[in-house]
């Protein structure tokens, strides 16, 4: 590939040392397109540099004004029901980060294809160890009460976020990363972090990933479902709880005002009746569809379905303290058991990519390709179990919570492991029950020997690396303890280049597919189904709905 | 309860009129102290439920320290007792509380569940009452005979049938695949009438389907033993045409059955309404149960389910009270 | 008004059997039922597929030569399923009938023989109970102890006690002043004789009568906690479970992974209550 080098070193004027190495190893060839692109979206590079590097953008929201097709109308979206009141600190599930979004933006975008985009930040770059990052504020941005947005107002937001005493439900992204008082005004349009840590990747921490952090007016104070003061793209007409939703264009978003008149949100309790409203003309969008439910609209000439890569991913976890699973040998001969192929394209419908029992999905700029798939292989298996003295298979009980295709994939594994003589019984609970209260003893999730647990998207493997497998993690059902892999990962994430990542991504790779604490089969991609006519919705894997480009 | 098993008859207030305030006082009292220890019994079930309100309402990611500030905002981390003893005062002083889930006063949303159920179930009756005493009087008139052997099979076998075979059957048929209907019994916001209407009809025929068998099988009875009896012949002697006969004496007394299944049948209608309301997707008292139940939303689950007791406690009262006054029989007998 | 229990005796004895061969509904509902019970016992040996094997590669197959129900989302055989399927619901329901009628029965004994203020306690507590759907109950129920099929038989045992106590309570109460009980009373029987050894057989035909009404109720109760989530846990080929976890994808034209379960319920709920309808005919006539 030739490269135009004097441009490359045009471009390298004024880069960090970080910022630089990217870019080197892009020129070496070390590093690809696709992965300077997202990573190089992460470090600040701006939207025109890649541009201009690569010559080439995937994503586009709301950074330009395409023709103005069909302009007006009434947009029906069908949507879970959020779990509790629109409180933008508190909440944590897909049905409020729905109609969050309608109002409230982030600084930063977490695109489908993995990159940061721009939002209400226009750019960022750390410092040259990553421990205080830069962001340049989007001038001109208008809260819906006509407010301009100001340094302040990130300054509150961020503030009123870390403050423990607000028990915001962001308090866990931000430990260890960034504290109460370390955001901090520079000046109108610019704002520093201060962080706890050096970290590589903390624009993903202020971006739509944590959906919390959305910029809200420095003197918010509360009661935010009766005006939803945001800078979104609509404004709130009405908010009716547990039944819907009412949002008007908003004129004055900076983005351009949104085509369409109005948007109508219809909450539902279950997929089901969503999709039947879909069939039946009732709404035009169904923001979240589970693969399983996806098939009863896939094939129909009236629905378009919206695939969104993601890494959201059911972990299958082994307890490492506990018989049969104590010895690895077992664990890696359940592994050998699932034909992950399978998987994708029966179970998942090919809406899904093959997992290599590690968080580091293929897609992840940082995942060490180099290292081999596990595949289904019956007689190693068998040797395996024969070596660790099991030759006739063991009995255990899988736990597991009712969400999505998890009860499917409990009994294609209980029907998988037969071959090793494997004896599965499955008690599948709801999932208030699996959870409990969430800490080792008073939770099924986490004391069970064998359970199936389902993670969100994200942007990045480091919540993923973290709290299921660290030593000290907090959601760590496998109970893995492993000194060697607790310092790789606290390297991984102190990592501030893409190559140093991906070292050590590959030995953490490498010891998890030894080691096999927790199965990860597949990462399944995110659905949307709109009637064929809807156009220009772009939703993310974390449950945003963004309507601005949307049009009948 | 499918089948009026106990008829609460009204036999009790075939007594001296003087009696009649006694007796009348006496009930009122039973239902409270009933009401009561529904009341507790429904504290402790709720209680009962694992977890923490905090964590259900969060999630399992969410942040332990979020989830102990919310505990302690919503006070569940105060003794059993106070909680009990805060609801129950709340109740009397018609202070439903604020629900956990949406953190807003729960009684707008049992209004609007039990609005809608309401309308739900009228409708159902609406179509099932006529229905199903047109049924029992041909079954009456037919009697032992293959119009009635017809009904009282049909009859049977669309009430044994779970509401949501029926309503999936019914989704099947009339939605997806004749698309006459809409599959969601919710209609736009600001529907008319008849839109309301039009989206309700789909899912009350379960209930009907449900509700028709038992009220033909009454309402036959009653027709029966009205054809039997005595007044009916007398008349047919004094020369009254049959028809006018039936629809004067007859029909009268059918109702009577018919008005106390509808009674004891309240609960269970209730309880069928749960699944209908999760199926066609319906803001129900039902799907306000169920989703505050799988939420531990408490203070909503307990105002729902005691909603259900009250209601019940009411209608049964009012159904033995309107029982007594149309019964001839009681009357008669006052007069001996 | 002599020997009452003489008088009672004969009536449900002659030849009930005979008397119900006769009737068509009755002879209907227990062909339906045995083939269940059939189906529920041997179902496993005659069926064409392993009802547990998945293969997602084949799934929601429509109905073909090779599977004549089609196969579900994990690709399983649906008729094998559906076969199979009677096994744990016609285990539960019967289970849960029994100890609420023995529940049930002891319970309105009881309350009927001592009367006074522990009948009447319990008669509020049992009206208490009585004013929340069982679906409620079972829901509320279900929901703090977890939800799995001991949970189920149990709850639905102690939720249908009390209308089975109601039911014995007024048919004892309609024995204890007659003359046998008086006597029994001089001779200083035991309570719990008099209550089981006599007063019990006088009114068994209405708690048989009970009894095959519940398990009706019974079989309808376990479907509809199954179909909500409640009841039978995966990977159980149950019916109302099956019906549960495939109905979100009947929008998508697959009739068949809901149909024959919703229909294999239909006919057992239907088949029973014909053989408890015809029952309860032949002791009131």
């Amino acid at each position: 590939m030739k490269r135009n080098h004097r441009l490359l070193d045009l471009l390298r004027k004024g880069r960090s040392p970080l910022e630089n190495h990217l870019i080197d190893g892009f020129v070496d060839g070390r590093v690809s397109r696709r992965e300077f692109l997202r990573h190089g979206s992460v470090l600040g590079l701006s939207v025109p540099l890649l541009s201009a590097t690569t010559g080439a953008l995937g994503f586009q929201l709301a950074t330009s004004s395409p023709a103005r097709a069909a302009s007006g109308g009434t947009l029906r979206v069908g949507q879970i029901v959020p779990a509790g009141s629109i409180e933008p600190a508190k909440i944590a599930d897909g049905g409020g980060i729905t109609v969050l979004s309608q109002v409230a933006e982030n600084l930063v975008l977490s695109a489908p294809d993995l990159t940061a985009q721009p939002l209400l930040a226009l750019s960022w770059a750390p410092n040259d160890d990553g421990s205080v990052w830069t962001f340049k504020l989007r001038p001109g941005v208008k809260f819906h009460d006509g407010r301009v947005m100001n340094a302040g107002d990130v300054v509150a937001t961020f503030d009123r976020l870390t403050d423990p005493e607000v028990g915001s439900n962001a308090l866990s992204a931000f430990t260890g990363v960034l504290s109460k008082g370390g955001t901090r005004k520079v000046d109108d349009l610019t704002v520093e972090f201060h962080l706890d840590a050096p970290n590589g990747s903390f624009p993903f921490t202020v971006s739509t990933d944590n959906y919390n952090a959305v910029i809200l007016p420095a003197d918010y104070a509360g009661d935010f479902e009766a005006k939803m003061n945001g800078t979104g793209p609509f404004k709130m007409v009405s908010y009716a709880a547990k039944q819907g939703a009412s949002f008007e264009r908003n004129p004055d978003y900076w983005g351009g005002a949104p085509l369409l008149d109005r948007v109508e949100f219809s909450f539902y309790d279950d997929y089901q009746p969503q999709i039947l409203a879909l069939l039946g003309n009732e709404i035009d969008v169904v923001q979240y569809i589970p693969v399983l439910q996806a098939a009863a609209v896939m094939s129909n000439p009236e629905i378009a379905v919206i695939n969104t890569p993601s890494s959201a991913h059911e972990q299958v976890h082994m307890r490492n303290d506990m018989a049969p699973f104590t010895d690895k040998r077992v664990r890696q001969a359940i592994a050998l058991c699932l034909d992950r192929n399978q998987l994708v394209q029966g179970l998942m419908r090919g809406m899904a990519e093959v997992g290599n029992d590690s968080p580091f999905m293929p897609a992840y700029p940082s995942t060490d390709k180099t290292v081999a798939q596990r595949d289904i292989d019956i007689a190693t298996a068998r040797q395996l179990m024969e070596a660790a003295g099991m030759p006739d298979g063991f009995e255990v009980e899988l736990t597991t919570e009712k969400y999505q295709e998890i009860p499917e994939y409990a009994q294609v594994i209980q029907n998988a492991v037969r071959e090793i003589g494997g004896r599965i019984t499955l008690n599948i609970m709801d999932q208030g029950a699996y959870y409990g209260d969430a800490v080792p003893g008073k939770s099924a999730w986490l004391d069970s020997t064998l359970g199936i647990t389902d993670y969100g998207h994200r942007g990045v493997p480091n919540v993923f690396l973290q709290a299921p497998l660290l030593s000290t993690g907090t959601w760590n059902g496998a109970h893995f303890n492993n000194k060697e892999y607790d310092g790789l990962v606290s390297g991984y994430v102190a990592a501030l280049d893409l190559e140093a990542q991906r070292s050590a991504a590959g030995k953490i790779q490498r010891l998890l597919l030894d080691e096999t604490p927790i199965i990860f089969g597949y990462f399944y991609n995110f659905l949307t189904a709109t009637r064929t006519g809807v156009s220009g919705v772009v939703p993310t894997a974390m449950s945003h709905l963004f309507l601005q480009q949307a049009s009948l | 309860m499918r089948r009026p098993r106990a008829i609460r008859s009204g036999g009790h207030l075939a007594r001296k009129d003087g009696a009649i305030a006694g007796y009348l006082i006496k009930r009122l009292l039973l239902s409270i102290a009933t009401l009561w220890l529904l009341s507790v019994l429904i504290f402790a079930g709720a209680r009962l439920l694992p977890g923490n309100v905090g964590r259900a309402m969060l999630g399992p990611f969410a942040d332990e320290r979020a989830v102990q500030v919310l505990n302690h905002e919503l006070g569940t981390d105060r003794p059993l007792l106070t909680q009990y003893a805060s609801w129950i005062s709340g109740l009397v002083t018609g202070d439903l509380g604020q629900s956990y889930a949406y953190q807003a006063p729960v009684a707008p949303f049992l209004q609007t569940a039990l609005l809608n159920s309401g309308k739900l179930a009228l409708l159902a009756f609406l179509m099932v009452v006529p229905l199903g005493i047109l049924g029992g009087v041909l079954a009456a008139l037919y009697r032992d005979r293959w119009p009635d052997r017809i009904l009282s099979v049909v009859g049977l076998s669309a009430t044994v049938v779970p509401e949501f075979v029926s309503g999936i059957i019914l989704i099947l048929i009339f939605g997806v695949w004749l698309r006459w209907f809409p599959i969601s019994a919710t209609p736009p916001r600001d529907a008319g009438f008849f839109l309301q209407l039009y989206h309700l009809i789909l899912p009350s025929i379960p209930l009907v389907l449900v509700l028709f068998g038992y009220i033909a099988r009454m309402a036959r009875a009653g027709m029966i033993e009205a054809l039997d009896a005595d007044y009916t012949r007398t008349a047919v002697l004094k020369g009254l045409s049959f028809p006018r006969v039936i629809w004067r004496h007859v029909l009268r007394n059918a109702l009577l059955p018919t008005i106390s299944v509808i009674s004891t049948q309240t609960v269970y209608l209730i309880g069928g309404l749960v699944v209908i309301e999760i199926l066609f997707h319906y803001q129900g008292i039902g799907s306000l149960i169920y989703v505050a139940a799988t939420k531990k939303d408490f203070p909503m689950l307990q105002d729902g389910i005691m909603a259900i007791g009250i209601l019940f406690t009411i209608t049964t009262l009012f159904a033995d009270l309107l029982y007594a006054v149309l019964n001839p029989r009681i009357r008669f007998q006052r007069q001996e | 008004m002599t020997a009452p229990s003489d008088m009672a005796r004969p009536r449900v004895a002659s030849g009930p059997l005979r008397r119900l061969m006769a009737m068509p509904s009755f002879l209907i509902g227990a062909l339906i039922v045995t083939f269940w019970i059939l189906c529920a016992l041997f179902g496993a040996l005659v069926v064409p597929y392993d009802p547990f094997a998945t293969d997602v590669m084949q799934s929601l197959a429509p109905p073909s030569d090779a599977h004549w129900f089609g196969t579900d989302q994990l690709g399983r055989d649906i008729l094998s399923r559906v076969i199979v399927g009677a096994r744990d619901i016609l285990t539960v329901a019967p289970l849960a009938t029994i100890l609420s009628t023995i529940l049930g029965t002891t319970l309105g004994l009881a309350m009927g023989y001592f009367g006074g203020w522990f009948d009447e306690v319990l008669s509020r507590l049992v009206d208490a109970l009585l004013a929340l759907p069982t679906i409620v109950v079972a829901l509320l129920a279900l929901t703090a102890l977890g939800a799995s099929t001991y949970t189920m038989l149990f709850v639905i045992g102690f939720s249908f006690a009390p209308i089975i106590a109601r039911t014995v309570r007024a048919s004892v109460l309609a024995e204890r002043g007659l003359d046998y009980v008086a006597a029994a009373e001089l001779r200083r029987e035991r309570a719990a004789y008099i209550m089981f050894v006599e007063i019990l057989p006088n009114v068994l035909p209405a708690i048989l009568v009970e009894a095959t009404v519940r398990l009706g109720y019974s079989i309808f109760t376990v479907a509809t906690l199954s179909f909500i989530g409640f009841g039978i846990q995966p990977p159980s080929p149950d019916w109302g479970l099956s019906i549960a976890s495939n109905y979100g994808m009947i929008g998508g034209g697959f009739w068949w992974t809901v149909l024959f379960d919703g229909l294999a319920i239909a006919s057992l709920v239907v088949g029973v209550n014909l053989v408890a309808d015809s029952i309860q005919a032949m002791i009131n006539d």
